[in-house]
């Protein structure tokens, strides 16, 4: 076995390399202009401004962009959440005729190159009357994160012993009842993870917003705004990276307040393989 | 913890049903009300305040229309405009690129102005925005301005080393060998700058493509666009730009703008932009067309420019209609062309902006204007664009022949695909 | 801060609860997946079936505008077959994420073992710093790569010029395919490895302590009690967590679009990258339709002897 000492350094590597580059646009956007352009990076700042964050959040729309975004992947993950719930169930705990194909099903369409039904979407989009709207931009990350929680869903559920579960259908409880009482306070961590992960897809994704929003343009999303960040900002790297932090915020809030649950349910979830 | 996370997503989920309100707004209008015409101008295309003038005089013409402008970005610019031809409540009227509008009028998704041409003055109208605006003798593009690249220079700097606008390129080297000293750099020209190649290109006689019956060829790999190429390695070197980006990335003006940079590739719009973003430098920028080969004929430039379509799909044709006579009449055509240093729609109007410096140096240059290859495919090839991609290598160590036959054989299988 | 490790939760039978008769108990299952039934019919099959005709039909930008497709047959099918280009981007496409899923699997078998023997300050400090990166939105993540790769103020040349490697003065990174491929390499196995690092982390911590008692009593190394008790007990998860980043990687496209479009040459061209290329900027919808689906196909049969396996394990559950 490797040395204390040893594992301790390689630790502090690993927490190095995967935390640098979100210093680095952290603090990248609180630099003063002159410290950004300076031939010499600096590691700490000369002095901390809020300048750039100005610039971002002045950007014409940004709130409006940011709730956009808000809404859509909070709204997908939530029908994800309603619908997989039910599914999971299903499979987790029911034995019927045909489980073994819905599975398969499911873990299928979680292959799916979503950026390769661009163009059907549109048109389906556009036939029904739902291009330029929210609703159909929800609806199209409630597909994409769907398979994903059900199948995590799953596995949590599978990991809450049925016989809990018995144990309240003898104390009188119907199976919703039971469900409602014993799974789901168990059940919860999972649902935060699930759910976290399914709203960081959703609050990513770029190709559908561009093409699905295309004439309401106060209806566009964060992620299509910043992508055009070089064209709103030009040589700007602070306002960049500035607008990038503000954009990583909600999803480091969530984890924040659900911290604990959440690295237990992250790590829980897929156990059972 | 779990009550306080089931609120708010409580919450989320009843402002669900909301969304759907935010649906396109209802293109039959009733009677009365204002239809609202929506326009899609390009970024830089005008200044916010003419924008801002041309929405607030048109609404007081028009009464019976409300006008939104929407400025786009160049990037993923096709996209968004074929979605927009293709949807079922599309902008009423859409500023395109005139190197793009070939193949949105052969789409059939746009609207035939061609009854219309006598009335908005096309007898005069300029060849290189009518022209790609016309499939079959049939009008869908109406000309809307046109620009091509000048040199702009710090008049400052060339009078402190006794330096006067160059002619030849032989005597351009020179000068921007001279300027580039100390902390100065002679020339910014990023090494993506594929329009101002393809000007040096046309000076050798050569092309970026050629036809041969129906068929394309890329014609990079050809002693006459490597030698352009060539020059403009030895020019760029002089400088400080980015080999591996265009004009865009930074966006070059901001660079002029701090100072150090004697001379930039661009329209002569652009020294608005460098005067706001720096106001010092205001009243030490000159012009000067690019120079050519000889100092009896300037350097080949490539014309730029805009025409305005309709889409077939807007409810609101006669709205927009409206908004293109504008734009493309007297007034707007006029106000534009001073304000952002463009050639007009039509040369009857060109007296608009003879008196300013940089139009003067633009028209000089215009008359050595060329066009990109006329095929409806073009927009192919620059959507990605092998020519960047060619410079790049050039610029930075690659063999110019192979790296020139890799670009050829993208340009030509795009050319070539039908569409 | 982050709590502890999570509780090692025995693995429990998946024992089902048993259905006492009565044709309400019959159908329940079949309600209970009807709106996944519903919503994957509608928002998957169908733009998927619609996807699959335009791949028989002559689609391109006049037909998405005016309608009125023809027929094609498998014309578009043989021209893309037929395309040395698109089997060149197909090797790329399995080298890129061979490469990929390679090094996230090898480097987060180690973090994680890494982690399960660190003390708990530690512990928390590296599990922090995994989850902070994981929570990094993609875009914003792809934008920092590109601006500490930038060629005049980028961080890593400056690193590498103070390291003495002078060349690196201005180097232009995105210029040079290879070059280009490997960034995108370390982005995405940046990206990636928290997920496969926690996942495999917390199975870990579920491996009975006894086992590895037993394996020191006989004397067994860190690597041979890996390869004896870790493994084989975790194989269904290294299995899983493989499958999934097979999927991740293979259909990667906006880090690739945002950083290179596939870019320079066709260095950096994946299978999603070129679909879209071919449909969004040839406006081939019909052949971007062909090589979405041929992909599905590829990805379909890289992981059939999962799907066999997980089939068969599904029967016996």
């Amino acid at each position: 076995m490797t040395g204390r000492l040893t594992r301790n350094l390689l630790a502090l590597l690993v927490f190095v390399v995967s935390v640098f580059p979100v210093y680095w646009m952290v603090l990248t956007a609180f630099k003063p202009a002159r410290d950004i352009q300076a031939e010499t990076p600096t590691f700490w700042p000369s002095a901390l401004t809020f300048e750039h964050f100005g610039t971002a959040v002045h950007a014409q729309g940004f709130w409006s962009f940011w709730r956009n975004s808000l809404l859509v992947a909070g709204g997908a993950v939530l029908l994800s959440l309603v619908v997989a719930l039910l599914a999971a169930y299903a499979v987790a705990r029911l034995r019927w005729k045909g489980r073994r194909g819905f599975i398969l099903m499911v873990f299928i369409a979680q292959m799916t190159p979503w950026e390769a039904l661009l163009i059907p979407m549109y048109v389906i989009a556009r036939d029904t009357g739902m291009l330029d709207t929210l609703l159909m931009l929800t609806l199209v990350y409630f597909m994409i994160t769907l398979p994903f929680t059900i199948v995590t869903l799953r596995n949590f559920l599978a990991a809450v012993p049925v016989e809990l579960e018995e144990a309240a259908q003898v104390d009188g409880c119907d199976r919703p009842a039971a469900f409602r009482r014993v799974v789901l306070p168990l059940l919860a961590p999972g649902l935060l993870a699930t759910s976290l992960f399914g709203f960081i897809t959703a609050w990513n994704e770029f190709a559908f917003a561009n093409l699905l929003i295309i004439k309401d343009q106060d209806d566009r999303t964060l992620p299509v705004w910043l992508s055009s960040f070089s064209n709103t900002f030009g040589t700007d790297w602070g306002a960049t990276m500035a607008a990038s932090t503000l954009f990583m915020l909600p999803v480091l809030a969530i984890f924040l307040v659900l911290q604990g649950k959440v690295t237990a349910g992250i790590t829980g979830g897929a156990v059972k393989g | 913890m779990p009550h306080r996370t089931a609120t708010a997503l409580l919450a989320m989920a009843l402002a669900i049903p909301a969304l759907a309100a935010c649906g396109s707004d209802d293109p039959g209008a009733t009677p009365g009300e204002p239809q609202n015409l929506t326009v899609w101008l390009m970024k830089d295309t005008a200044t916010d305040e003419y924008v801002a003038d041309f929405e607030a005089a048109f609404e007081r013409d028009h009464p019976e229309y409300t006008l939104t402008v929407q400025i786009q970005e160049w990037d993923g610019i096709t996209e968004k405009v074929t979605g927009a031809l293709a949807s079922t409540d599309p902008p009423d009227v859409i500023e395109v690129g005139n190197t793009q509008v070939a193949q949105y009028a052969a789409s059939g998704g746009v609207t035939d102005l061609s009854d219309k041409v006598g009335e908005l003055g096309g007898e005069d109208w300029l060849p290189g925005l009518a022209e790609p605006g016309a499939v079959d003798d049939r009008q869908y593009g109406i000309p809307f301005y046109a620009a091509n690249r000048v040199v702009i220079y710090r008049t400052d700097l060339f009078e402190a080393k006794g330096i006067q606008p160059p002619t030849t390129r032989a005597e351009w080297l020179t000068a921007t060998a001279a300027l580039n000293q100390g902390g100065t750099q002679g020339i910014y020209l990023p090494g993506q700058n594929w329009y101002v190649l393809a000007g040096f290109v046309w000076d050798e006689g050569g092309d970026l493509a050629v036809r041969d019956g129906d068929r394309w060829a890329g014609a990079l790999n050809t002693p006459e666009a490597l030698a352009g190429a060539d020059f403009y390695r030895q020019l760029q070197a002089l400088g400080k730009g980015p080999r591996d980006s265009d004009e865009a990335k930074p966006q070059q003006t901001d660079v002029f703008a701090r100072g150090d940079v004697a001379q930039l590739i661009a329209v002569p719009g652009a020294a608005k932009l460098v005067t706001t973003a720096n106001p010092e430098l205001d009243g030490k920028l000159g012009f000067f067309p690019i120079p050519g080969k000889t100092a009896d004929e300037p350097g080949a430039v490539f014309t730029g420019g805009s025409d305005l379509i309709v889409p077939m799909a807007s409810p609101r044709q006669d709205g927009a209609y409206a908004v293109v006579k504008e734009l493309a009449g007297e007034r707007w055509q006029t106000e534009l062309a001073r304000t952002m240093n463009y050639v007009p729609n039509r040369t009857s109007l060109a007296a608009a902006v003879e008196d300013d410096p940089g139009a003067a140096a633009m028209a000089e240059g215009a008359a050595n204007g060329h066009a990109t290859p006329n095929s409806p495919n073009w927009t192919a090839v620059e959507a990605r664009n092998p020519i960047k991609e060619f410079l790049t290598k050039v610029l930075t160590g690659t063999d110019p022949k192979a790296a020139a036959a890799d670009a050829d054989a993208v340009i030509t299988a795009a050319l070539n695909t039908a569409q | 801060m982050l709590t502890e490790a999570p509780p090692a939760r025995r693995p429990t039978s998946s024992r089902v609860v048993a259905a006492p008769g009565g044709r309400r108990r019959v159908l329940w299952p079949y309600l209970l997946i009807a709106p996944t039934l519903l919503a994957t019919a509608y928002l998957l099959v169908y733009p998927l079936l619609r996807n699959v005709i335009i791949s028989f039909q002559q689609f391109g930008m006049a037909e998405l505008i005016r309608g009125g497709a023809g027929f094609a047959g498998f014309a578009n099918y043989t021209a893309v077959l037929g395309d040395p280009e698109f089997w060149s981007v197909a090797r790329r496409t399995g080298v890129f994420t061979a490469i990929n899923v390679g090094l996230i699997m090898v480097l987060s078998t180690l973090v994680a073992l890494l982690v399960v023997r660190l003390d708990r300050v530690m512990r928390l400090l590296v599990l922090g710093g995994l989850v902070l990166t994981w929570a990094t939105p993609m875009i914003a993540a792809t934008t920092v790569f590109q601006w500490m790769f930038q060629s005049q103020l980028g961080v890593v040349n400056w690193a590498l010029v103070s390291l003495g490697f002078e060349q690196f003065r201005g180097h232009t990174w995105f210029a040079d395919g290879p070059q280009t491929f490997a960034i995108l390499v370390v982005l995405i196995v940046w990206q990636s490895v928290p997920f496969a690092a926690l996942t495999l982390y917390a199975a870990m911590t579920t491996v009975p302590h006894e086992l590895y008692e037993a394996a020191r009593i006989d004397g067994a190394g860190g690597f041979r009690s890996f390869r004896s008790i870790t493994f084989p007990v975790l194989a269904p998860m290294f299995g899983l967590v493989t499958c999934l980043e097979v999927i991740w990687v293979g259909k990667a496209f906006v880090q690739i679009w945002v950083i290179s479009e596939g870019g320079p040459g066709r260095a950096t061209t994946t299978l999603p990258v070129y679909a879209y290329q071919i449909a969004q900027s040839l406006h081939r919808y019909d052949l971007g339709a062909v090589v979405s689906m041929l992909m599905v196909l590829l990805l379909g049969l890289a992981l059939l002897f999962y799907f066999r396996r997980m089939f068969r394990e599904e029967a016996a559950t």
